[in-house]
């Protein structure tokens, strides 16, 4: 038999079709049930609401992902292109609203406007996207604002000087070269808007994700909930193929050597232009929304509503603290094994990654319902020694949180090691080192900022995350949206102001590491 | 020829470093999973584990229980029927003991899924009445509450006096309702498909969105936005006002009770019910019985809800809105109704 075949058989196969399975198992088991598709069921879903909600889901996808390229590739190309007073504390700010869950933001928002605009107007789908445009906007903005800065002076200059303007130089080289970043970032904001169940409901718009959820809970029927499921995973690999297609087969190259974009100066009114607009905008996702909140938490404390769930506010910190580094600790390790196995493994590796990548794009309450089912199978094997439960345990938390955000660690590390030069590698592997030391000696080294990257990026996201903490977590644990949740369910805002406070809080620092990790040349997309 | 041996031996070495890498990571987080399993005592310290769907005052209500008894609570929140989801696919192995639930519906839907263990006990029959308990003793209600019609004190003289009523034409434009995403218009509308069938529900129903009705998804939103002059009459729940008058005793909505001279305003009640595999049945069971007796007036005052045992007082401010016909008859079939509830909701286009 050829040397081929035999790395085919060989344990990175064994492995990388393992990882796949055990991430994408719990999609899979909810997902079943579409092999015994009920004709009723969608009959009587496309006589009412289907048509509904899916024109509501495709609005609101296309109003956000317009929304967020425009907003973040405009304030990108503001605080890169122009150089002025404040420009590098307002280009790290502009990133902070990626550490306010769309849920705070959203009945921060619903509150504040309800007085002035009417609670009928305000329960729109227009209030609604731009609630999600003010708290996704900077996924785009980071990977335009990084793929800018990556990009030789040089280019513009030439442009320039072949009798562009500064704007048209920008307009025709610069942003269609970013081109394949911001649709990796207009991609990921389409499928956090899809898979999003918290928001839209305050705003009365009624998605396909939101409908999973109503079919599931409301008549208890899982296989027809399951059925509307896939409809959401079938757009999701749609969208995916759609960037892919945007992107092209387009490589490009940079002329000269790679150094850092320097704006030009604006003064007068055009810098106050360029003040008002970024601040602006920050303004509107992050100062008010912040304020409302501090004096909700004043208020709170005023009227001693700031009881806790258990224990006191530390505790929930350190819980948060706990299940947010696990998960990202284990998204790192497990999506750092997927890169180089699976890259070596052509068309089908990319296949079974994309496999393990799955949960990112099915709601979270499916998820941890699916996680919980696979779980709790497995349990009643009774495999384990003593009385070890999975479900309910700390790494079942940790492998949910795993299943629904490896997507976001794989693609960062992927895509920052794949730019790490070939004759690095080369050199190294010709001086006798192995596969997995030139990974962790050479690759990995070099392309740290990018796994910083993904690690403060999977940080985040698990800190905000809520289904999959309110169903999965232990006893004894309680996480800070658990908190917030309890609070807002009962339309308690004043009681929710505190932990939603310690959230943003948390995230902060996430936020300056992730920046600071993208001035170093991490790649956040492949 | 040389260098291609050399690099498959050192992929494959490599290759079996990653794996042993991440199996001894699967062992460790397999260890991870330790000790926190569902048990009767541990360190002699007897523990019951609440799954509860039910958040508001319970953490002061399970203290009163440990101060009493000594036995520790401990529970998991979340929506009642991602706990019946959990419960179901556990089996065997849940460390819960008890499940309660907020609302009636979903109390039923446990029991038909079979994660509900019925129970005899004399001292639950003697205090909850027998149109508040499952008949086969699979949960119990431990407090009532009513959905009644709201309006405005200031620019309502005659609010609707049925449900029927609220989809008078007179009302188009000035009502407020909850989405029925949430089990209490679902609940409301199984009551009327148990009362009065389901012909009339759909009439009624329909009525109400020809009314062009404002969707709001929370209680207390729909009283704000009568007190704001959004709408002038709503369907919502009663303790909301409770809340809302402990910070502005002139908060200006008034409570009618619905079809007093018919079947009476819907009622749910929150409930309790011990599961199939309880580790600890009973401390289960005393938990039960004591929220059922002695924990009935904390359990119902912290929500300003009626205890479900009619001996209890409710507390102040409840007393005040007066006695009401509820009914009750329906509690026990809200959960058979539940799914065709559902159903009609999208059917007349119910947001």
């Amino acid at each position: 038999m050829t040397v081929a075949w035999r790395a085919r058989r060989g344990p990175g196969w064994v492995l990388l079709v393992v990882v796949s399975v055990v991430m994408a198992a719990p999609v899979a088991v909810i997902l079943w049930s579409i092999t015994d598709p009920s004709a009723e069921v969608w009959r009587e879903l496309w006589r009412t609401r289907l048509p509904g909600m899916i024109v509501d889901t495709v609005a609101l996808v296309a109003l956000v992902v317009t929304g967020t390229v425009i907003v973040g590739t405009g304030l990108a190309w503001l605080v890169t292109a122009h150089e002025f007073r404040g420009r590098r504390l307002l280009s790290w700010l502009l990133m902070t609203p990626i550490a306010i869950p769309g849920y705070v933001l959203g009945f921060v928002w619903l509150d504040t406007l309800q007085g002035p605009l009417g609670a009928r107007a305000v329960r729109s789908i227009w209030l609604c996207a731009a609630v999600l445009v003010a708290s996704l906007y900077p996924y785009v903005y980071v990977f335009a604002w990084s793929a800018f800065r990556e990009h030789s002076p040089r280019t513009v200059d030439v442009a320039r000087t072949l009798g562009r303007s500064s704007l048209t130089a920008w307009w025709r080289v610069v942003v269609p070269m970013a081109r394949p970043s911001i649709a990796a970032g207009a991609a990921l904001v389409a499928m956090e808007v899809l898979t999003d169940v918290g928001t839209v409901r305050l705003f009365n718009v009624s998605t396909v994700a939101d409908g999973v959820l109503r079919v599931w809970f409301g008549t208890g029927d899982r296989d027809a909930a399951a059925e509307l499921a896939v409809l959401l995973v079938a757009a999701a690999v749609t969208l995916i193929a759609v960037e892919r297609a945007l992107r092209g087969r387009a490589q490009y190259t940079q002329a000269g050597p790679r150094s850092t974009m320097l704006g030009n100066p604006v003064t007068g009114l055009r810098a106050a232009a360029v003040n008002v607009v970024g601040w602006g905008v920050l303004c509107l996702a992050v100062v008010v929304p912040g304020v409302r909140l501090v004096s909700w938490a004043l208020q709170a404390q005023r009227l001693g509503q700031t009881q806790t769930i258990a224990g006191d506010l530390g505790f929930h910190v350190v819980s948060s603290l706990k299940v947010a580094g696990s998960a990202t600790i284990a998204c790192l390790v497990i999506g750092m094994t997927m890169v180089f196995v699976a890259r070596e493994r052509g068309r089908w590796g990319a296949a079974l990654a994309r496999i393990a990548s799955l949960g990112y794009a099915v709601p979270g309450p499916v998820v941890a319902i699916g996680v919980i089912v696979t779980l709790a199978a497995l349990d009643r094997r009774g495999w384990w020694p003593g009385d070890v439960l999975l479900v309910g345990s700390f790494a079942g938390l940790v492998y949910a949180m795993v299943v629904r955000f490896l997507a976001i660690a794989h693609q960062g590390i992927g895509a920052s090691v794949g730019k790490v030069s070939p004759s690095a590698v080369a050199s190294a592997r010709t001086l006798g080192a192995g596969r997995l030391r030139v990974a962790m000696r050479v690759e990995l080294p070099l392309a740290r900022a990018g796994v910083i990257a993904a690690a403060t990026l999977v940080a985040i996201d698990s800190l905000k995350e809520l289904p999959v903490t309110l169903l999965l977590r232990p006893f004894g644990v309680e996480p800070l949206p658990v908190w917030v949740w309890q609070a807002t369910s009962e339309s308690l805002w004043v009681q929710a102001s505190v932990p939603s406070l310690m959230i943003v809080a948390i995230g902060m620092p996430l936020v300056g590491l992730l920046l600071w990790s993208v001035e170093r040349g991490a790649q956040v997309v492949s | 020829m040389r260098t291609s041996t050399m690099r498959t031996s050192s992929r494959k070495t490599s290759t079996r470093t990653l794996v042993s890498a991440t199996l001894l990571i699967g062992a460790l987080l397999v260890a991870a999973c330790g000790n926190d399993t569902g048990g009767t005592a541990e360190g002699g310290r007897q523990i019951v584990t609440v799954y509860t769907g039910r958040h508001y005052g319970i953490e002061a209500v399970f203290d009163e229980f440990t101060a009493a008894t000594g036995i520790e609570v401990r529970f998991a929140t979340g929506k009642d029927p991602e706990l019946r989801e959990r419960l179901v696919a556990e089996g065997a192995n849940t460390p819960a003991d008890l499940l309660m639930t907020a609302d009636a519906a979903n109390a039923e839907l446990a029991a038909a899924a079979g994660v509900l263990a019925p129970v005899a006990s004399e001292k639950l029959d003697t205090a909850i009445p027998a149109e508040l308990r499952s008949p086969d003793g699979t949960w119990f209600a431990l407090s009532r509450r009513a959905r009644v019609i709201i309006s405005s004190t200031e620019r309502v003289d005659s609010p609707p006096t049925t449900y029927a009523a609220v989809g008078d034409p007179t009302w188009k434009g000035r009502l407020c309702l909850r989405p029925s995403t949430h089990p209490y218009t679902q609940s409301l509308v199984a009551s009327i498909i148990a009362s009065e069938g389901e012909t009339v529900a759909e009439a009624v129903v329909s009525s109400w969105v020809d009314n062009d009705p404002l969707y709001i998804d929370s209680d207390t939103d729909i009283y704000k936005a009568i007190a704001a002059g959004e709408c002038d009459v709503a369907i919502a729940n009663s303790y909301y006002l409770g809340r809302l008058q402990t910070e502005d005793p002139a908060f200006p909505v008034i409570i009618t009770w619905p079809d007093q001279e018919g079947r009476g305003a819907h009622v749910n009640v929150s409930t309790a019910g011990i599961t199939a595999n309880a580790p600890n049945p009973t401390g289960a069971l005393r938990l039960l019985e004591w929220l059922a007796t002695d924990g009935q007036k904390t359990f119902s005052d912290a929500n300003f809800e009626y205890p479900a045992d009619p001996s209890v007082e409710p507390s102040a401010i409840v007393t005040a809105w007066g006695p009401f016909k509820g009914d009750v008859a329906a509690v026990i079939r809200l959960g058979e109704f539940q799914p065709a509830a559902v159903a009609l909701l999208s059917r007349v286009g119910y947001e």
